[in-house]
């Protein structure tokens, strides 16, 4: 171990715990523990010379009998026996980031590794909310500030693009993608996925996960103020919505400045299907 | 009185075999009569008619030929592989996994734990096509993974937490269920966090209504689109793919750790499969 992460060293502490129980012998580990506590030995000990072993060792006497079980081993095998110290949220990152299972050095169309995609950033991190959270105001205006600040608009302003390409972005959901079959940007340019979520013109069938947007300009003008809110909800909706479901579209370079303006103009533009449509024959509603 | 209820016992076994045996349409039936707004168990009318000629059929009789066949270097059948409830015994089986199984240490789901059986019990090696092959319908894992499953059909979820490991795995699963990672800051969550939500034509499953969860769970089954039988770790694959997520390695603890966390939500409510879907 050249480099101790967080979560490697809270791993490894976990292993350390049950290595510092059999020591102790205070009580017989589960049928395989004994099998395996010798494997985790040396992960314990490297993070003992980095990470401080001695309040484990003080905390494990405190641990109510029968509790020492618990624990954790990683190995070349993978995760074996439970965690006591450690948190579901510690081992969903160590599941994720170091465990093997995800191709954290695949490529991706932007020239990074499948570990940037996984490895949280700010406003991911505000946003992973579990079961029954609630996104508090605090955060709320914090994620909202982190997004506002990512914001760049264009040079001499908002206008709009050609909607027809607009319209072909808007249908695409090709693009970015990776795992077992990745997108071939030569082949085909990455496309805005709106109606994956969204319902804009009614000749197609869009989603319901984001709000219908048919008749979106012919309902809200082409004000300045409309455009830059507009463009500002592309690049990174959640300068106006904290912790939506929406894409960062412009921030996270799913859709170039041009793309960001062509989409723009599908939704806005008179002549466009999205505002020349029949309100009556919306669907998804 | 010991003799009467001697007499009565094959009844209630056999009441409770019938439930069992019931089809996987009739199972799919009941839910939607349950299930208070069935959007997405009702989204396909024509798959539901199929059901009753589900091609999964087929593989599964492939499967159950491969499950009983001397097979590998070891030339020997599958039928002392243990599932959880005792080598051999496939009935209710796949309800209750994944599962912590000592014999390896390791919560294991249906896949990772036939892999371990033809490794072990027949000899194979990870490179041999009968283990390296995950999908399609004319690979040895997708056959008997269909026979196998289906042997718990119409039965309750029933995936064991007794185990620290298993507890461990599920409420890892369920913090990576609601994890914002990737390009596009997806989460599980993100589409299965509402009852009748769509991505464009599709109804998406809501993780938090059992009865319809048990549906979008319960894998293998014949993907129409695809014209084949997909498992659980496909369905996790396309997923994370849409999700734009890197690849995911088959098996991996990550994997079993999001699969025993969307099993423990679908509790209680019985399995459909084979099922079919779009």
């Amino acid at each position: 171990m050249s480099k101790i992460t967080p979560i490697a060293a809270a791993v490894a502490a976990a292993s350390m715990f049950l290595v510092t129980g059999q020591v102790i012998g205070q009580q017989a580990p589960p049928a395989t523990a004994g099998a395996t506590a010798p494997k985790a030995a040396p992960a314990a000990s490297d993070a003992a010379a980095v990470k401080r072993p001695e309040p484990l060792k003080k905390r494990a006497p405190e641990k109510a009998p029968g509790q020492q079980t618990e624990v954790l081993i990683m190995d070349a095998q993978g995760i074996r026996m439970a965690p006591a110290t450690l948190s579901a949220k510690l081992l969903a990152e160590y599941l994720i980031l170091e465990s093997a299972g995800f191709d954290l050095a695949q490529p991706t169309q932007e020239g990074t590794t499948g570990k940037d995609r996984l490895v949280q950033d700010d406003i991911q991190k505000l946003c992973s909310l579990g079961k029954g959270e609630q996104l508090d105001s605090k955060t709320a205006a914090r994620v909202s500030e982190l997004a506002m600040a990512t914001i760049k608009y264009p040079e001499g302003g908002v206008k709009l693009g050609d909607w027809k390409k607009g319209r072909d972005l808007a249908w695409s959901g090709f693009g970015f993608r990776t795992a077992h079959n990745p997108d071939d940007h030569n082949k085909q340019p990455p496309g805005a996925n709106c109606y994956n979520c969204h319902q804009l013109a009614t000749d197609r069938t869009g989603g319901t996960i984001g709000p219908p947007l048919t008749a979106y300009g012919k309902l809200r003008g082409s004000s300045e103020e409309i455009l830059k809110y507009t463009y500002g909800v592309i690049y990174n909706a959640h300068a106006y919505f904290p912790c939506t479901n929406m894409p960062r579209m412009g921030a996270k370079a799913v859709l170039t400045e041009e793309q960001i303006a062509d989409v723009m103009a599908y939704l806005i533009d008179p002549a466009s299907p999205v505002n020349t449509a029949a309100m009556s024959g919306m669907s998804g509603m | 009185m010991l003799k009467k209820a001697l007499l009565t016992l094959p009844i209630a076994l056999a009441v409770t075999g019938a439930i069992a045996a019931q089809a996987p349409e009739d199972v799919l039936d009941r839910l939607v009569t349950k299930a208070g707004s069935p959007t997405y168990l009702t989204q396909s009318p024509q798959n539901r008619m199929m059901m009753p000629d589900n091609p999964a059929y087929l593989v599964a009789d492939d499967g159950e030929k491969l499950f009983k066949e001397k097979r590998g270097p070891l030339n020997a059948s599958l039928e002392q592989c243990d599932f959880g409830e005792g080598p051999g015994v496939l009935k209710g089986a796949y309800v209750e996994l994944p599962r912590y199984f000592a014999d390896t240490g390791k919560v294991m789901d249906l896949e990772t734990r036939l892999v371990y059986c033809m490794k072990t019990l027949q000899g194979f090696k990870d490179d041999d096509p009968q283990i390296k092959k995950r999908h399609g319908n004319d690979s040895d894992m997708m056959k008997l993974q269909t026979y196998i499953a289906m042997q718990s059909n119409g039965m309750p979820w029933n995936p064991p937490l007794s185990h620290p490991l298993e507890k461990a795995m599920r409420d890892a699963g369920e913090v990576m269920f609601y994890r914002r990672a990737g390009k596009m800051d997806f989460a599980c969550a993100t589409c299965h966090g509402a009852t009748g939500l769509r991505i464009r034509a599709s109804v998406l499953p809501n993780m938090g209504v059992p009865e319809e969860w048990t549906k979008a769970i319960s894998w293998p089954a014949f993907r129409v689109g695809q014209e084949n039988v997909r498992s659980s770790q496909h369905r996790l694959l396309e997923c994370l793919w849409q999700m734009r997520y890197p690849n995911l390695k088959p098996g991996s603890d990550a994997s079993i750790a999001l699969i025993s966390f969307w099993t423990d939500a679908a509790r209680g409510q019985p399995a459909i499969i084979p099922d079919m879907k779009r």
